[in-house]
């Protein structure tokens, strides 16, 4: 905190003698350019920095071990177009691409559990915790199981689905406006619920089909290719911009809603915008991928943590979520090597003990 | 709005009837905020005080009648042009946890941002001038989670502050607050009013700080006003006892001159005139 403090002291101290009464207020920096103002906070913005280059590494590194190496400085120019004969089809066909959605899905989950998780005001109403995730699993199944779907049929049966179980858990939930609690515990049911529903049809699916929805169904990274680098960047560079535009007014609705339309915000409509944008990222993350268990539940709170601000941090939530998806694939496909488990049961095993610790702190202290 | 007299009144309410679901809380009320005064609202728990306190600032809808903000419906005009001219602090405003002073202060300023002009040199001096103003500035660093009641007090105010509207609505800025903290408040408001002209308009459970602060008090019951006006004339006994069913003496307050609300006891007399 105090070398934060310094440097901002030391930008604003350009005009000496009153240096005293002009040290700028808040933490961080401001940009101004000709009516024009950023706010930079710098240890958000450092965070985001080194959570970037462990990406990075993480990435080379999970794209170099496998049961065929190929050195980092191969994949490196692979990567930059001098593939070598071998590196070509197994990074360029099967590691990069892995890696990428990986990065992708991870980045989705992490943006879209920091927005539901800062709306509900509670850690646990990330996606994946309230039945969202699965809705839109029902509904890429479904799209996988009855139209043989192709990659943005299975999509668009994603986001169908989130879209939906967002607003029957929204209703369910709703008494004269919805509590937190009401929404998580809906949100819950709701998920077994269309859990059940997905056996269910899978019970009655093709076995061909069959086995294409299960491996996607815990969430996995195995055999994902371009198709699935394409949904994820989409996502990625229509909503992920929207998520960070949106960002301030999240932070004002953290106010209650009350102080946020006090404030100029329009709670409704924001509410609705933030809900649509994040079920949609959350739903084509699980397109791409499948519903990978907690990492959109995670990378909040992570997130927060680490840049050690009250913001809902949507970019860094996105850098964490990545890191920690890219990361438990890397330890999922070596831990057993040569069996490949899931990324899903990684994420699980991670994210599992947490929840249990959450859930045993929120009922000591009544917040559930 | 250009008549003097009576006093002008840029936020008014025009036959309003508030109702949450179907339950109606306010039928049929009219009020004019008088500019430039403090007016405070009083009446028992539960007679829709709060209610009208959140349609003035056009957080509820009235199903019928209208709100007017400088004559225009404020249910028409943009979130943002109200905000920048009327600000509210709501009852139990929820501060995120870790947030610093100067972070919560300085989200006052919302109204006067856009998406690329967030933090400007008026923002700057807003969020200094408010801090001042509510003598936080030494809190700036702190965490909001950390201070005492009179303090937080004095930091949502301050937020509202940094929003700089001529018109400020706050909703029992005192509840919880002991009396000193609570005579800090309303100082607060009464400079405020003095200094900057601010029109202010409080919403108190305490009916002798109400009259001591107050140019003009409304008393309302079930949702109707019942009596409006300078304190002197509004606070009297018989009005105390129609609107609060409490028999009281009247008198001067020997600091201000105001009226001073002494209850009598309820128990030596006969219970037949509460009827």
């Amino acid at each position: 905190m105090t070398d934060l403090r310094d440097e901002v002291t030391s930008g604003a101290g350009t005009r000496h003698h009153t240096a005293a009464a002009h040290v700028l207020l808040l933490r961080g920096r401001v940009i101004r350019w000709s009516g024009f103002s950023v706010r930079l906070d710098v240890r958000s913005t450092s965070v985001c920095v080194v959570l970037c280059g462990l990406l990075v590494v993480v990435s080379l590194w999970s794209i170099s071990v496998g049961d065929f190496p190929i050195s980092i400085r191969d994949v490196i120019a692979t990567i930059l177009g001098n593939p070598t004969e071998d590196s070509e089809f197994i990074v360029g066909t099967l590691r990069l691409p892995r890696v990428l959605v990986g990065i992708g899905v991870g980045a989705t989950f992490g943006m879209s559990g920091a927005i539901f998780q800062s709306l509900v005001r509670n850690p646990l109403g990330s996606p994946d915790i309230i039945g969202f995730n699965a809705g839109a699993a029902l509904g890429a199944v479904t799209a996988i199981v009855w139209f043989d779907g192709s990659p943005t049929q299975v999509s668009a049966g994603a986001v169908a689905g989130g879209i939906i179980a967002a607003l029957a858990v929204y209703l369910l939930a709703w008494k004269r406006g919805v509590q937190a609690y009401r929404l998580v515990l809906v949100g819950i049911g709701a998920g077994f619920a269309v859990n059940a529903f997905i056996d269910y049809l899978i019970t009655r699916a093709e076995i061909n089909d069959v086995q294409r929805a299960t491996v996607w169904l815990t969430g996995s990274l195995n055999g994902r290719s371009w198709d699935e680098v394409r949904i994820v960047a989409v996502a990625l560079a229509v909503l992920g911009p929207l998520a960070i535009i949106m960002q301030r007014r999240l932070d004002r609705l953290d106010l209650g809603d009350d102080t946020a339309a006090a404030l100029g915000i329009n709670v409704a409509r924001s509410k609705l915008a933030l809900v649509l944008v994040a079920v949609c990222l959350a739903s084509l993350g699980v397109a791409a991928a499948g519903p990978i268990a907690f990492v959109a539940f995670v990378a909040g709170p992570i997130a927060r943590r680490l840049a050690n601000s009250p913001s809902a941090c949507i970019v860094p939530a996105a850098f964490v979520g990545a890191l920690v998806t890219v990361v438990a694939d890397l330890a999922a496909r070596r831990l057993l090597a040569p069996t490949e488990l899931p990324v899903g049961i990684m994420t699980a095993a991670l994210g599992a003990p947490y929840l249990l610790w959450l859930l045993a702190r929120q009922a000591r202290t009544g917040a559930l | 709005m250009t008549s003097q007299h009576p006093p002008s009144s840029r936020l008014q309410a025009d036959g309003v009837r508030l109702a949450y679901d179907d339950a109606v809380v306010v039928d049929d009320l009219d009020l004019q905020v008088p500019d430039g005064q403090i007016t405070v609202i009083v009446g028992p728990n539960a007679c829709g005080k709060s209610t009208l306190l959140r349609s003035l600032a056009r957080l509820l809808k009235p199903s019928a009648g209208r709100v007017l903000l400088d004559g225009d419906l404020i249910h028409s005009m943009p979130t943002k042009e109200v905000a920048r001219r009327l600000g509210l602090l709501p009852q139990s405003p929820i501060a995120p946890e870790g947030i610093l002073v100067v972070d919560l202060v300085a989200r006052g300023r919302t109204p006067h941002q856009k998406l690329f002009q967030q933090w400007s040199e008026s923002d700057e001096r807003a969020v200094r001038a408010a801090l001042t103003a509510t003598d936080t500035l030494e809190l700036a660093d702190r965490a909001v989670d950390e201070l005492s009641g009179g303090q937080r007090q004095r930091v949502w105010i301050a937020m509202a502050l940094a929003q700089e509207t001529e018109l400020l609505l706050l909703d029992e800025p005192t509840t919880f607050l002991d009396i000193t903290h609570q005579i800090d408040v309303l100082d607060l408001v009464r400079d405020l009013n003095e200094h900057e002209g601010r029109t202010v308009v409080v919403v108190l459970h305490d009916l002798n700080l109400a009259c001591r602060y107050a140019h003009h008090i409304v008393m309302m019951r079930e949702g109707d006003i019942v009596a409006s006006g300078p304190p002197a004339q509004v606070i009297t006994a018989d009005s105390v006892r129609d609107v609060f069913g409490l028999r009281s003496v009247v008198i001067d307050d020997p600091i201000s001159a105001t009226p001073l609300v002494i209850p009598a006891d309820q128990r030596q007399h006969d219970r037949s005139d509460d009827q």
